[in-house]
C-alpha cells in the first residue's frame, strides 16, 4: 500500500478504532463512524416501531370489550408511537450533526450523487438490476449513487413524518410548545385533515423501502463479498487493493468492464 | 288615478331575500313581480360528491325549515340504492319532521306574520283585566291572566318609552288595516313573547335525536341516534321522557294558545276570506309515512292535485309531471329557454340580464328572479298547508275533514273563504293541531317497538358503496311546513351525478312561465287586493306572508 | 334569570338604575353574571368586574346584516337561553336592524337602518351571518336595489367591530364548496380595516353568540382569539380532549357500524369518521339547545363545522381522511399501499432467484466456477 494510502486512513477522527493495515492484498476500510452506525439502527428500529403502531392508530384492529376505564388499548399504541417517534429525533439529531462532521462517506455530499459522472453510475446501476447482472455494476465503497437518492428520499420523508407527526401531535395542548412550533404545518397543508392525510401516506413508503433496501445491502454483500452488511456493525469493509472504486482511491488498477468497454 | 309602482325591497319577517314589486291602482293592486335576488348554486356544488353526505349539505339549503331538506335527500338516496329504514328511523323522522311543523308554524304566525295584524302600539292603550277577560273566554291557558297582562304591558310602556324602539321601529303602527281591539292586541303582544321561549324549549326533541337544532344530523339508511335502554350515552328512558314532555308542552301551546289566538284574530279580519286567492291550483306530495315512505297508503297526509279549486275531484300526484321554466329567471337552459325540464334533466346555469345595481325596478324586464318555474302538467300550482288541507278535505281525511269544518263553523264561512290569505293562514294552524295531536301517536309507536324488543335505528345492507349499483337515480318527496319539496339525484359510480331540488317556495314564488302564467304570490296579490297606501303596503306583507316565504329554500 | 324584568330599559338609566326599577334581586342579578363570566371563562371570580361592567352600560346599538345564507345562524340565535332572544332584544340591546325579526319592511326598512347607523356611528356593533358574493360583480345576491357588498361595506364603516356568526360569515360555508358558483367568500375578506371576531359552525351555537356579545359589553372590547379568529372561550380546545367518549377511544372501543353493538354502548365515533380529533368547538362543553345533547353525544360523527372550509376539508363525513382523487384512503388507498409493500417483497424475492440464476448461468457459459474462499476481484468483477 501507498504512503499516501497511510496517511490518508491515518487522517481518520480520533476516536475511530485504530484500523488493521493491509492484510496481504486487501485493506480494511473504515466507513461508518459509530454515530452513523448507532443512529442507523436506532432509526430502524424506531421507523419499524412507528410504521407498525401507526397502522394500529389508523386502523384499530380489534376492540377491546367491558369498561372503558379498565382499558388503554389505543392509549398504549399511541404511547409507543410518540416514545419510537422521540428515539426518532434523537437518531435524527445524530445523523444531522454526522452530516457535517462525518468522513466523505458520511457527510450530506455523499447523500446528493448529482455530478455528471454519479448520474451514470447510477444508470448502469439501474442497468445491473433490470438484467440481473451485477458484472455492469460500477463499484463504490460507500453507498452507490442509486442507494443515495434512495436514502435521501428516506431522510425527506421522514423529516415530513415528523413534522406532520408534531403538528398532529400539539393539537392536544394547543399554545403548547409543540402546538406552537409546527402551527405552520396546518398552514401549509390546509388544515388538520390534510396534515393527517400526508401523515398517513407517506407512512407506505417504510414497508416498501425496508424489504428493498435489506435486500440490495445483503445483496452486494454476497455479490462483491464486501461485508457490506456487516459495515453497519463494525463500520468498516475489506477491499482489495488491485481493485478500483469510484468513491475511494484504494490503488488498483481500472479493471471495470463497463468502464473500459468490455463485453460478455 | 295614474297607477304607482311599489317596490318592497326588503320583505322583513320572512327568511331570505324577497322583492315585491307592484302597479297600484285607486287602491287596488293590478300587477305584480316576485322577485328572488339570491342565489348560492347548491344544486351545482352536490355534483361529485358522496351521496351519503348529500343530506348535509342540501340541510343548508335552509336554516328555518331545518331538517326538511336532510330528510328529502336521504330519502331521495335510499330510493335510489332501494334502501328500506327500519320502523323506528322512519317514527324518529316523523317525530322529528312534526316538531319542526309546530314550531315553524308557531314562529311564522307569532314572529313573522302577527305584526301584520297586531298593532302593538294599541296594546298600550288596552285594560289587561279586560285582556284577561277576552284570553280566558277562548282558552284555559294559565297565562292568560291580568296580573300577566299588566306586567308585559308594562314592560313594552316602557320600552316604548326608551325611544330605542329596535325591531318595532318604523313599523306600520296605526294603519287604517289593523282592526284588533288594544286588549286582543295585548293578548297577542303577549303571547308573542311567550312562543319565544315556548319553541326554543319544544325543538330540543331534533336536539335529542339530531345532536343539535338547527341542522340535526340524519344518516342514509336510518338515524345515528342508537337506542339502548340501559346506557346513558343512548336513546334511554331519561331522554324518551324528556321527548314525551316536549310532545305534551307543543300541544298544549299548539291548542290552548295558537289555535284559539288564530281563530280570535281571523274572526276581527273575515274579510281576507275573499283577498288574496290565487292560483286556483294545489300540489300535495303527500307527508308522514307510518311505514316506508314508498308506501302512499301510510301516508297521514295524503297526496293529490286539486284544479280549479273543484273539490269534488283529488287528482293522483305523480312527479314525472313535474317541470321547470326559466323564461323569466336568470338561467339558461342548453335546449333553449323556454323548454320545461323534469327535474332528471334539470340544469343549473345561471346567466344574470338584470339591470345593473343600484336599480330602481325589475318590471319591465324580461327576467327578473332567480326563482325558476315549476309547473305541474304545465299548470301553476300553490303548494303548502292550505294546498294539504284542501287535498286532505278533498279526499275525505276524517281528521282534517273535522277541524275545517270546525273552523268554518267558527268563523261563520263556506269553503269558498279557505282560497284566500285567510285561508292560508288558517289551514297552517288547523295543520299544526293535527300534528301536534298526532306526535303522542308516533311517540306511542315507537316506545311500543322498544317495548316489542325491536330497537334498530340504521340498515347497513347498502352502507357500502361496493354495494351499490353503476347508475342510479332516485326522487325523494317530502310535504315541508311550507309545501311539497323534491330532491332528484342521479348516482354514478358512488358519487353524485345531478342533484336538483323543487321547493316549497320554488312553486308558490314563481316567476311567470313560458305561457306567462303567473306564480302563486304574483298571482295572489292582483286577485281582488286591496293597497290602501302605497307607502304603507301593510296589505301586500299580509298576503305575502300568508305564504311563509323561505328564498333561500326557493332558489338554493 | 335577572333580565326576565316587566321593567324595560330607559334610555339614559342604565342597567343597574334598571334592575333597581325592575326589582332584580342583586342576587339574582349577580348569579347571571357569575354564569356568563363562566361562559366567558373568566371563572365566577370574575363576577363582581362583569356585574359593574353591565350595571355601568346602556342598551347599545346592533345591526344585523343577514346575506347569502340559509338564516340558520339566526335561528340558532333565537334558541338562547341566558339572555333569551326576548330578553335580550328587549333589555340587553338595542337591535336596530334585523330582516328576519322586524316589523318594518322595505323603505321603512332601509330608513331604519340607516336612521340607526348615523345616529350611532362609530359605537354601534354590527353582527353579520352570510357571505358575500364576488362573482359577476356581486350580482348573486342584491337587497333594495343594492348589491349585499355594498350594503356590508356601508354598515362596517360606522360600526366599532364586526362579528362574523357562522361558518358562512367568515368562510362562506355551503355557498363556498367547491365549485364555489358565486364566488362566496367571507366578511375579513371584504373589510379589513374593523376588528372582526369570527363565531364559527354551521351555525354556531348561539349561546356563544350572545356571550361574545355580553363580553363585549362587559369589557368593551371583542374577546381573545385563536388564529382563526374565533373566540378561545369557546374555540380553544378541541373536541377529541373533551370529549365524552374520549375514554372508549383511549381504550380503543370504537363504534363499527352505526347502531351495532359498540355504537348502542356508546363507545367511540372515530372509525365512523368522526371529525373531532380536528375541530375546535365548544360542542362537548356547553352541548346544544339548554345543554340537552351534542351531535357525537347523539352518536353522530363530528362533521368539523367550526374548521375553515370545513364543506370540502372535512369530507367525506364517514371517513376519518379526505379522498385522494376521488378515492377513500382507509379502503382503496391503504390497500394500494399494503400492495406496494407485498409487491416490493414478492418483487425482491424474484429479483434474487432471477440474479442467482444469471449467476449461474455466466459461470457455466465461462465454466469457471467460483473457488470459495478469499474473495478475489476477478471475482467481484465477473459475479
Ligand atoms: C416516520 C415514521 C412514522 C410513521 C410511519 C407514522 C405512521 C403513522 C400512521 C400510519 C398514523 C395514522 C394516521 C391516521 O390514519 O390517522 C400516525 C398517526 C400519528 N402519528 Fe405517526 N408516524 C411516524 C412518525 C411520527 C412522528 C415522528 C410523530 C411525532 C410525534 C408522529 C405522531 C403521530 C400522531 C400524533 C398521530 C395521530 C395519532 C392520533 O391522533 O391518535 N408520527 N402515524
Ligand atoms: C426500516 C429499516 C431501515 C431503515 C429505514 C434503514 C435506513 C438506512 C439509511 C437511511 C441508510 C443510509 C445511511 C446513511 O448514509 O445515512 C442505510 C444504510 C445501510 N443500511 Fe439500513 N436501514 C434499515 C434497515 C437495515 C437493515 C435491517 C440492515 C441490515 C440487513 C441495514 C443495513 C444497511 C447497510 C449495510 C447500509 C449501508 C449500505 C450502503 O452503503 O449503501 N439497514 N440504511
Ligand atoms: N320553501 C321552503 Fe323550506 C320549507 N318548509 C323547504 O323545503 O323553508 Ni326554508
Ligand atoms: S353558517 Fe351554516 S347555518 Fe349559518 S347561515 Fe351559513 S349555512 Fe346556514
Ligand atoms: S367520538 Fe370523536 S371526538 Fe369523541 S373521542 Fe371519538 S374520535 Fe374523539
Ligand atoms: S359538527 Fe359542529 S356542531 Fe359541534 S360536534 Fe362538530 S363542531
Ligand atoms: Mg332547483
Amino acid at each position: 500500500m501507498t504512503p499516501e494510502r497511510a496517511k490518508q486512513l491515518d487522517r481518520l477522527p480520533w476516536f475511530e478504532v485504530r484500523l488493521p493495515r493491509a492484510r496481504g492484498d486487501f485493506t480494511w476500510i473504515y466507513l461508518w463512524g459509530a454515530p452513523l452506525r448507532v443512529s442507523h439502527w436506532v432509526a430502524a428500529l424506531s421507523l419499524v416501531a412507528l410504521f407498525a403502531t401507526g397502522i394500529f392508530i389508523s386502523q384499530p384492529l380489534f376492540v377491546t370489550n367491558g369498561e372503558a376505564s379498565s382499558h388503554f388499548l389505543m392509549g398504549r399504541f399511541r404511547f409507543a408511537h410518540f416514545l419510537a417517534a422521540t428515539f426518532l429525533i434523537m437518531a435524527g439529531i445524530i445523523r444531522v450533526y454526522w452530516l457535517f462532521a462525518g468522513n466523505k462517506f458520511e457527510r450530506w455530499s455523499a447523500l446528493v450523487p448529482f455530478t455528471r459522472r454519479n448520474l451514470r453510475a447510477m444508470f448502469q446501476f439501474l442497468k445491473s438490476y433490470a438484467t440481473f447482472n451485477s458484472r455492469l455494476q460500477p463499484h463504490f465503497v460507500g453507498h452507490n449513487p442509486l442507494a443515495q437518492v434512495a436514502y435521501t428520499s428516506i431522510y425527506v420523508g421522514t423529516t415530513i413524518m415528523i413534522c406532520t407527526g408534531f403538528a398532529m401531535y400539539g393539537q392536544s395542548n394547543p399554545g403548547g410548545i409543540f402546538y406552537t412550533a409546527f402551527a405552520w404545518v396546518p398552514a401549509l397543508l390546509g388544515g388538520l385533515q390534510n396534515v393527517r392525510l400526508v401523515h398517513h401516506l407517506i407512512s407506505w413508503l417504510y414497508p416498501i423501502f425496508f424489504s428493498i433496501h435489506v435486500y440490495l445491502v445483503i445483496r452486494s454483500d454476497y455479490l462483491e463479498r464486501g461485508g457490506v452488511v456487516s459495515s453497519m456493525f463494525t463500520g468498516g469493509t475489506y477491499v482489495s487493493s488491485r481493485d478500483t472504486f469510484e468513491d475511494c482511491d484504494v490503488g488498483g488498477q481500472p479493471s471495470v468492464p463497463w468502464r473500459n468497454g468490455a463485453h460478455e | 288615478m295614474a297607477s304607482t309602482k311599489v317596490v318592497i325591497d326588503p320583505i322583513t319577517r320572512i327568511e331570505g331575500h324577497l322583492r315585491i314589486e307592484v302597479q297600484a291602482d285607486a287602491g287596488k293592486i293590478s300587477g305584480s313581480w316576485a322577485s328572488a335576488t339570491m342565489f348560492r348554486g347548491i344544486e351545482t356544488i352536490m355534483t361529485g360528491r358522496d351521496p351519503r353526505d348529500a343530506w348535509a349539505y342540501t340541510q343548508r339549503i335552509c336554516g328555518v325549515c331545518t331538517t326538511v331538506h336532510a330528510i328529502a335527500s336521504v330519502r331521495a338516496v335510499e330510493d335510489a340504492l332501494d334502501i328500506t329504514v327500519p320502523r323506528n328511523a322512519n317514527i324518529i323522522r316523523n317525530l322529528v319532521h312534526g316538531m319542526q311543523y309546530i314550531q315553524d308554524h308557531v314562529i311564522h304566525f307569532y314572529h313573522l306574520h302577527a305584526l301584520d295584524w297586531v298593532d302593538v302600539v294599541s296594546a298600550l292603550s288596552a285594560d289587561p283585566d279586560k285582556a284577561a277577560a277576552l284570553a280566558r273566554s277562548i282558552s284555559p291557558w294559565p297565562n292568560n291572566d291580568a296580573a300577566h297582562f299588566r306586567a308585559v304591558q308594562v314592560r313594552l310602556k316602557k320600552f316604548v318609552g326608551t325611544g330605542q324602539l329596535g325591531i318595532f321601529a318604523n313599523g306600520y303602527w296605526g294603519h287604517p288595516a289593523y282592526k284588533l281591539p288594544p286588549e286582543a292586541n295585548l293578548m297577542a303582544v303577549s303571547h308573542y313573547l311567550e312562543a319565544l321561549d315556548w319553541q326554543r324549549d319544544v325543538i330540543r326533541l331534533h336536539t335529542v335525536f339530531g345532536g343539535k337544532n338547527p341542522h340535526p344530523n340524519f344518516l342514509v339508511g336510518g338515524m345515528a341516534s342508537a337506542i339502548n335502554l340501559d346506557e346513558t350515552a343512548t336513546i334511554n328512558a331519561v331522554r324518551l321522557a324528556d321527548v314525551q314532555g316536549m310532545i305534551r308542552k307543543a300541544k298544549d301551546f299548539v291548542e290552548q294558545v295558537y289555535w284559539p289566538d288564530l281563530v280570535a284574530i281571523a274572526g276581527f279580519y273575515k274579510e281576507w276570506g275573499a283577498i288574496g286567492g290565487g292560483v286556483p291550483n294545489f300540489l300535495a306530495c303527500g307527508e308522514f309515512p307510518e311505514s316506508d315512505p314508498r308506501d302512499l297508503k301510510s301516508l297521514y297526509f295524503p297526496p293529490g292535485i286539486i284544479l280549479d279549486k273543484d273539490l269534488t275531484t283529488v287528482h293522483e300526484y305523480d312527479h314525472k309531471k313535474v317541470a321547470e321554466y326559466i323564461t323569466s329567471s336568470w338561467y339558461t337552459y342548453d335546449g333553449g329557454d323556454d323548454k320545461g325540464l323534469h327535474p332528471w334533466e334539470g340544469e343549473t346555469n345561471p346567466k344574470y340580464t338584470g339591470p345593473t345595481p343600484p336599480y330602481e325596478y325589475l318590471q319591465g324586464e324580461k327576467k327578473y328572479t332567480w326563482m325558476k318555474a315549476p309547473r305541474y302538467e304545465g299548470k301553476a300550482m300553490q303548494v303548502g298547508p292550505l294546498a294539504r288541507m284542501l287535498v286532505g278535505y278533498a279526499s275525505g281525511h276524517a281528521d282534517i275533514k273535522e277541524l275545517v269544518g270546525a273552523a268554518l263553523g267558527k268563523l261563520q264561512v263556506g269553503p269558498a273563504a279557505l282560497f284566500s290569505t285567510l285561508g292560508r293562514t288558517a289551514a297552517r294552524g288547523i295543520e299544526t293541531v293535527l300534528v301536534a295531536r298526532k306526535m303522542e301517536d308516533w311517540f306511542g309507536q315507537l316506545i311500543a317497538n322498544v317495548k316489542a324488543g325491536d330497537t334498530a335505528t340504521f340498515n347497513k345492507d347498502k352502507w357500502d358503496p361496493s354495494r351499490w349499483p353503476k347508475k342510479s337515480q332516485g326522487y325523494g318527496y317530502l310535504d315541508a311546513p311550507r309545501g311539497a319539496l323534491g330532491h332528484w339525484v342521479q348516482i354514478e359510480d358512488g358519487k353524485i351525478a345531478r342533484y336538483q331540488c323543487v321547493v316549497p317556495s320554488t312553486w308558490n314564488c314563481s316567476p311567470r312561465d313560458a305561457q306567462g302564467q303567473m306564480g302563486a304570490y304574483e298571482a295572489a296579490l292582483v286577485d281582488n287586493h286591496p293597497l290602501a297606501r302605497p307607502d304603507q303596503p301593510l296589505e301586500i306583507l299580509r298576503t305575502i306572508h300568508s305564504f311563509d316565504p323561505c328564498l333561500a329554500c326557493g332558489v338554493h | 334569570m335577572f333580565i326576565r324584568s316587566a321593567e324595560p330599559w330607559l334610555d339614559g338609566s342604565t342597567l343597574g338604575e334598571h334592575l333597581e326599577e325592575s326589582g332584580v334581586s342583586r342576587r339574582s342579578f349577580l348569579e347571571f353574571c357569575a354564569e356568563m363570566a363562566v361562559i366567558l371563562g373568566l371563572g365566577s371570580a370574575a363576577a363582581p368586574s362583569v356585574a359593574q361592567a353591565l350595571e355601568a352600560q346602556q342598551r347599545p346599538t346592533v345591526i344585523w346584516l343577514e346575506m347569502q345564507e340559509c338564516t340558520g345562524c339566526v335561528e340558532s340565535v333565537l334558541r338562547t337561553e341566558a339572555p333569551t332572544i326576548g330578553d335580550l332584544v328587549l333589555d340587553v340591546i338595542s337591535l336596530d336592524y334585523s330582516e328576519t325579526l322586524m316589523a318594518a319592511a322595505g323603505h321603512a326598512a332601509e330608513k331604519a337602518r340607516a336612521d340607526s347607523m348615523a345616529k350611532h356611528k362609530g359605537s354601534y356593533l354590527l353582527v353579520v351571518t352570510g357571505s358575500v358574493p364576488t362573482k359577476e360583480d356581486g350580482i348573486y345576491c342584491t337587497m333594495a336595489g343594492k348589491t349585499i357588498r355594498q350594503h356590508l361595506e356601508e354598515a362596517a364603516a360606522g360600526a366599532a367591530a364586526i362579528i362574523a356568526v357562522g361558518a358562512c360569515a367568515h368562510w362562506g360555508s355551503v355557498q363556498a364548496a367547491r365549485p364555489n358558483p358565486t364566488g362566496a367568500v367571507g366578511v375579513r375578506d371584504i373589510i379589513k380595516n374593523k376588528p372582526i371576531l369570527n363565531i364559527a359552525g354551521c351555525p354556531p351555537i348561539g349561546d356563544t353568540v350572545t356571550a361574545t356579545v355580553v363580553h363585549y359589553l362587559t369589557f368593551g372590547r371583542l374577546p381573545a382569539s385563536d388564529h382563526e379568529g374565533r373566540p378561545l372561550f369557546a374555540y380553544g380546545n378541541r373536541i377529541h380532549d373533551q370529549c365524552s367518549r374520549r375514554a372508549h377511544f383511549d381504550a380503543g372501543q370504537y363504534v363499527e357500524n352505526f347502531d351495532d353493538e359498540n355504537a348502542r354502548r356508546g363507545w367511540c365515533l372515530y372509525q365512523v369518521g368522526c371529525k373531532g380529533p380536528a375541530t375546535y368547538s365548544p360542542c362537548p362543553i356547553t352541548q346544544w339547545n339548554q345543554r340537552t345533547n351534542w351531535p357525537i353525544g347523539a352518536g353522530h360523527p363530528c362533521i368539523g363545522c367550526t374548521e375553515p372550509y370545513f364543506w370540502d376539508t372535512m369530507a367525506p363525513f364517514y371517513q376519518r381522511l379526505p379522498e385522494v382523487g376521488g378515492f377513500g384512503v382507509e379502503g382503496r388507498i391503504d390497500s394500494i399501499g399494503a400492495t406496494l409493500a407485498v409487491g416490493a417483497a414478492a418483487g425482491v424475492v424474484a429479483h434474487a432467484g432471477m440474479t442467482v440464476m444469471h449467476q449461474i448461468r455466466r459461470r457455466r457459459s465461462t465454466n469457471q466456477l467460483p473457488e470459495s474462499g478469499s474473495p478475489s476481484s476477478g471475482e467481484t468483477n465477473d459475479g
